[in-house]
């Protein structure tokens, strides 16, 4: 049975296609205004199959789409063991949300912790402070990488931490520090939020965020574990909603 | 729609159904046009009986309304607990029907931040503030809290203009006890699978039950019992009979906090037990009869109630093993209100308990009255029920 998995999430919706032989469609678009009729231009032409929709739009969508809806945190369990097996503990950082789950040896949900009411640690918090510092994304996760001595930023607020950044530049901090001491930041959160959650070997990092490896190497620095990241982090929501789709 | 079919008579059958506050209003309001004085209070540690027994009628103070809070939040930090802002917002903006009504106002030591808001409205009406022991264990507790208990009623005496005797008291606690009865067996209707009474309604019943007086309650009581059974019969029942079976333990919901119980609902759960002040709490312990001293029988079951402000609490961890047996729920959710930090801190002791005593899924949620983050509980509960597999 063909199933469809459309991960609505705050900044991106992902959409994954599964059928027998596998993966057949990928699809990642930067939502909109409307995030409804965004999934309905990626859902076009798709006649035939399930559809199981995820994430903070999934009740909109259900409203207009004959779909079922799962949490967030069923679906990422659900593709983090598709994607690897021994799963045990996933750390999910998106774009204004984050959450860690832990699961027991069958893939069953035992604990979760969310945050999903402040930016603070999530991917929004460095987009936030790429443009803080004057840097590009990707130019920023450079940068982090190839400091030499992170430069501390102590606020942990979003709004607060930016204007502690503003004054580091204006200090002649070095951006490549201020931009490590952000990703450290990151990582002290995410760390936190798992130590709520059970965490045992193997560590799944998925989301946009677990695109970035300087927060990748953060995270396992102060987790004191190494983290498994799938291929393409940010479909792990999707894929999971798309293989329930698809059990018949 | 809660129920199985559309057509389903109101456990209480009246002009009132679906508005608890209002059909608590008018009882009070009906009693104080007879002449009897009211007394406003805001805790389930009030004692009920010493103020029935003083020939006055109980007002529950508003406490659970979002609006009120921005005027609160004018004088009180915006980091409090909600309750505690609600009220001392209706107070300030005099828009608690109930406080109007009240001819003197009866509050106890439970909290910090209720302590201190009580000295900001003291001057509004007589006020009475009672010192709760908060090791209710304890051979001194019990005597402390009866010797508040006497100076009350004392309190009472004066400003109703009334005498107390040990006879009216010993009546009033048999009178409360016969009314829990009939609460205790009201609940045995959400313990079936699946329960037909719904939780709105359980609601509305608790808090005309904690008003109203024994005799009042008794025919709305034995009425609802009746309609109850009728639905058993008629095969009438709440929720799918396969939707997870919520016990919903913590602070006190009402008004703007009960979106709690209807995120829940919404997300196909059933809420078969509310453990909470503005739940069942009040009705689930007896006060012993036929002492010689019904001020210490009295002391000695208030002093029961599972509060987190007491401690270490032990009573709570007990109640909840008696609420888990009974109202067999596949999950526990315990509702924290901002700022309850006994509560908050509590709430990892009843984690722990809940999950390696009975092995029941367990989630806490914070919140307070605002509607913002209805869609972040939604997510959490849902993510609860998909734990269930």
């Amino acid at each position: 049975m063909r199933g469809i998995g459309l991960d609505i999430g705050s900044r991106t919706i992902k959409l994954v296609v599964c059928d027998n032989a596998g993966i057949s469609v990928k699809r990642k678009e930067v939502n909109t205004y409307d995030p409804l009729a965004l999934c309905r231009e990626m859902l076009r032409g798709m006649d035939g199959g399930r559809i199981i929709a995820t994430g903070y739009g999934r009740h909109l969508l259900k409203a207009y789409v004959p779909c079922e809806t799962v949490s967030e945190i069923k679906a990422f369990a659900r593709g983090a063991t598709a994607l690897h097996g021994p799963c045990r503990t996933i750390l999910d950082i998106g774009g204004q949300d984050t959450k860690a789950i832990s699961l027991d040896g069958t893939g069953k949900i035992v604990k979760f912790q969310m945050n999903d009411k402040c930016a603070a640690g999530t991917g929004r918090f460095l987009e936030i402070m790429a443009t803080a510092l004057g840097l590009s994304l990707e130019d920023f996760m450079n940068a982090a990488g190839s400091a030499e001595r992170p430069e501390a930023v102590n606020s942990m607020c979003t709004v607060f931490a930016e204007s502690e950044v503003i004054s580091m530049i204006a200090r002649g901090s070095s951006r490549p520090g201020i931009a490590l001491g952000i990703h450290q930041s990151v990582a002290k959160r995410a760390v936190s939020l798992l130590g709520k959650v059970t965490v045992r070997d193997d560590v799944v990092f998925a989301g946009g965020v677990a695109l970035n490896p300087c927060m990748r190497s953060q995270i396992e620095e102060h987790l004191g574990r190494s983290l498994v990241v799938p291929e393409d982090p940010q479909i792990v929501g999707a894929l999971g909603c798309a293989l329930m789709a698809s059990d018949s | 729609m809660p129920f199985n079919r559309t057509d389903v008579v109101h456990v209480i059958n009246d002009e009132f159904a679906g508005e608890a506050t209002k059909r608590v209003l008018q009882y009070i309001q009906t009693k104080r046009m007879a002449g009897r004085p009211v007394a406003g209070i805001y805790c389930g540690y009030a004692p009920m009986e010493i103020i029935r027994a003083a020939g006055a009628v109980p007002a529950i103070l508003c406490a659970f309304a979002n609006k009120t809070i921005p005027p609160a939040e004018a004088v009180l930090p915006a980091n409090l607990c909600p309750l505690i802002k609600s009220s001392y917002g209706f107070i300030i903006t005099d828009t608690c029907p109930f406080f109007g009504l009240s001819d003197a106002v009866i509050a106890e030591t439970t909290c910090d931040g209720k302590k201190k808001m009580f000295e900001l409205i003291s001057h509004y009406k007589p006020m009475h503030v009672m010192d709760l022991p908060q090791l209710p264990d304890e051979e001194e507790a019990r005597r402390n809290w009866a010797a508040m208990i006497r100076k009350v009623g004392s309190f009472l005496e004066k400003t109703f203009d009334c005498r107390l005797s040990d006879d009216r008291i010993e009546e009033e606690l048999r009178a409360t006890n016969r009314k829990n009865r009939l609460m205790r067996r009201i609940y045995d209707y959400s313990a079936g699978t699946p329960p037909v009474l719904s939780w709105e309604e359980s609601y509305e019943l608790g808090l005309f039950a904690q008003v109203a007086s024994t005799e009042d309650a008794v025919p709305v009581l034995e009425a609802a019992i009746n309609t109850l059974e009728k639905r058993v019969s008629q095969g009438i029942h709440c929720g799918r009979k396969e939707a997870p079976r919520v016990l919903v333990t913590g602070c006190p919901l009402g008004g703007d906090s009960l979106k709690v119980y209807r995120i829940i609902e919404e997300a196909g759960g059933v809420v078969t037990a509310m453990d909470a002040c503005t739940g069942m709490k009040a009705f689930m312990t007896d006060f012993e009869e036929g002492t010689d001293d019904p001020i210490a029988a009295i002391a000695r079951r208030y002093l029961t109630l599972p509060c987190s402000c007491m401690t270490p609490n032990l009573k709570r961890l007990e109640a909840t093993d008696g609420l888990i047996d009974r109202f067999r729920p596949d999950v526990v959710i315990d509702a924290v209100l901002h700022a309850c930090h006994s509560y908050n801190v509590e709430s990892f002791k009843i984690m722990n308990h809940v999950k390696e005593r009975h092995g029941i899924p367990f989630l806490k949620i914070e919140t307070d009255y605002s509607d913002g983050d209805t869609e972040q509980i939604r997510t959490r509960v849902e993510a609860l029920f998909d734990s269930l597999g």
